[in-house]
């Protein structure tokens, strides 16, 4: 039984050794290419002092390469950290630095973006396919080694031997923090192998399945892809961030490729739904449909289930700290009559409770926050002891043994059947194409802005993207800037994603009878700029 | 016919550098320079930018014409509207 991540290849290697395990950008990677590399790059971390527990920084965009770095990290007994290769290099930084990262894995184009780092070693991977960054000169670090990609050659094919425990880490993914500083969510061997397990057990990926991978790799439904792929023996299809914007590109490579088994965020099926002409692709394999990270609009819903009759269609939910943690089975025949679809409920060896604020669990149709308690919750955040406090709590219930729960921030209702049902958020995160977003991060790149004296932002419910990020203004006296320009400085610092569509630059904020900004004010006002 | 395509492509400019350009963090932006693999066009900004080409040029531009090949730069924008707009 595997009780490291790598170990999910080591099967799958000896019994198809030459079946493609990852395609991407018109290349493939065969299970015995896969575990060859991947062990050459745990030698190569090695020799070059990296160590047990060390993070290293994968730093490019979607490649064959990816998941040869992923698993290459693992048999070095270190910590992989996806860094968005399209956020701002401030942000990349940032991330970089909190966690020390002490290798990176990535381009010459993006290895020019980056600061100054304390680092034992970079791997480059060949260019990209056009200078992406707007960089071609490669960057001279005198003190810091650059191995090319094709160096791997030249190290043994056995990985080290393995040293790592299932509760060490694996890897470190990033999330919006409220106060403008993205936060490390820790996730050990034993988090993501809890969750797969049940992937294994609930979806019976095997491997004749082709597995399409449309999250981002710093987005952690890409665990699923990637994981249950290796489990399985299957073939994963990554499908780099270019493809995303073209619907139909998109539709033909789900045919093309043959893809059995999808998952993202609903967002990117209803882009699919509403432009990428679904009804002229034979889609006939596609068996499975997953879909998390945010509320799937019922109208699109409908629709996608009509449209592939064949397809089995889940509703998973689970924040970054514990993986998916409820499912729900889409029950076509009640489609037409809900209006909500339910969360569900919990995975195996995961226990979810909607505790009120004294910590008693809330009865059938009442509502409370959501907790998850289980081997898949998250030790914590990373280098913020304060932060993991809070979000990692004492079960309060008897008998009070110490317990771990993990507050979610979100509101459920049970229903009488024992499925939950999302009603929304405690606090002021957001989703925006599946993404999650606080708004508080957001507001921290506009103050950075030395004319913004006040600034607030606001999401605006959308059916296509979630939610829709409006923002409002008030600048120093004396100060004058434009929209625009505010955008750009928000690029600059936040992902694109979290860059307001729109600036609203006001004379003053309204305010509540306390004094306080007045944020449904503003709602309102947002909506109706939409309207207008 | 050569102004009209000039204030084609100022329109067009204007549109990638104000609406689009600003969330990506790119400033400067040529005529040929790659708007996809940049981050300049993503999936929300390509309909955004549909939407105007439609309403500015009195054009219908069919999802299956929303490629790489359409959309990968200024130029390519502009040969699709001069295309349609024939």
């Amino acid at each position: 039984m595997a009780y490291l991540l790598q170990q999910l290849l080591t099967e799958s290697v000896h019994r198809h050794p030459d079946k493609p395990a990852v395609r991407a950008r018109g290349r493939s990677l065969t299970y015995g290419e896969l575990d060859l590399r991947s062990s050459q790059l745990a030698r190569l971390l090695r020799d070059r002092g990296i160590e047990r527990g060390d993070r290293v920084g994968l730093f490019f965009p979607k490649a064959v390469e990816s998941v040869v770095a992923m698993l290459g990290v693992l048999k070095a007994g270190a910590v992989y950290v996806p860094l968005d290769p399209h956020a701002p290099a401030r942000r990349v930084a940032a991330i970089a630095e909190d966690c020390g990262v002490r290798a990176v894995v990535t381009t010459a184009e993006r290895l020019a973006t980056l600061p100054p780092l304390e680092l034992a070693c970079v791997l480059l991977v060949s260019g990209e396919p056009r200078g992406a960054g707007g960089v071609t000169q490669i960057p001279q670090i005198p003190q810091i080694p650059q191995i090319p990609w094709s160096a791997l050659e030249t190290f043994p094919a056995a990985a080290p031997p393995e040293s790592a425990i299932e509760s060490d880490l694996a890897y470190i993914l990033y999330t919006s923090g409220s106060t403008g500083q993205p936060k490390g969510v820790m996730l050990t061997h034993r988090n993501a192998l809890t969750f797969v397990d049940w992937c294994a057990a609930t979806f019976r990926v095997g491997p004749d399945d082709r597995l399409s991978n449309h999250a981002p790799l710093h987005f952690d439904l890409s665990v699923f892809d990637v994981y249950n792929t290796l489990a399985a023996g299957a073939t994963v299809s990554l499908i780099h961030e270019e493809i995303t914007v073209f619907p139909q590109r998109l539709a033909a490579l789900m045919e093309d490729h043959g893809i059995t088994v999808w998952y993202s965020v609903p967002s990117a099926l209803v882009y699919l739904l509403l432009h990428g002409d679904l009804a002229a692709r034979d889609l006939d394999r596609l068996r499975l449909i997953l879909f998390a990270g945010e509320v799937f609009p019922m109208k699109y819903l409908r629709q996608l289930a009509d449209l592939l009759p064949r397809a089995e269609l889940y509703n998973l939910y689970g924040p970054t700290e514990t993986n998916v943690c409820t499912y729900h089975r889409v029950d076509r025949w009640k489609l037409a009559g809900q209006n909500r679809l339910p969360i569900g409920r919990a995975c195996a060896n995961t226990e979810v409770v909607a505790l009120d604020a004294d910590g008693r669990p809330v009865p059938a149709g009442g509502t409370g926050e959501l907790f998850v308690r289980g081997p898949s919750v998250t030790p914590g955040y990373w280098g913020d002891p304060e932060k993991s406090g809070r979000a990692l709590v004492d079960d309060p219930r008897p008998p009070r043994r110490g317990d771990r729960l993990y507050r979610t921030g979100d509101l459920v209702t049970p229903d009488e059947h024992g499925e939950y049902l999302f009603l929304g958020r405690r606090d002021s995160q957001v989703k925006s194409r599946g993404y999650r977003i606080e708004l508080g991060d957001v507001e921290a790149a506009l103050y950075a802005h030395p004319a913004v004296a006040e600034a607030a932002v606001v999401a605006v419910p959308d059916d296509d993207v979630g939610s829709r990020l409006r923002a409002f203004v008030a600048l120093r006296a004396g100060e004058t800037v434009t929209a625009g320009a505010l955008q750009a400085h928000c690029a600059g610092r936040v992902p694109r994603y979290m860059v307001p569509e729109r600036i609203e630059v006001r004379t003053e904020l309204p305010r509540t009878s306390t004094g306080k900004t007045d944020r449904t004010r503003l709602a309102a006002d947002a909506r109706l700029m939409e309207a207008a | 016919m050569l102004s009209m395509d000039r204030d084609a492509r100022a329109a067009i400019r204007e549109f990638v550098l104000d609406r689009l350009a600003p969330t990506s963090g790119r400033a400067d932006i040529g005529d040929e320079d790659d708007l996809i693999d940049s981050g300049v066009i993503d999936s929300l900004g390509i309909f955004q930018l549909v939407a105007f080409l439609e309403e500015r040029f009195g054009i219908a531009i069919g999802d299956e014409e929303i490629t790489p090949e359409n959309f990968g730069s200024v130029m390519a924008i502009e040969r699709l509207v001069a295309a349609r707009s024939r």
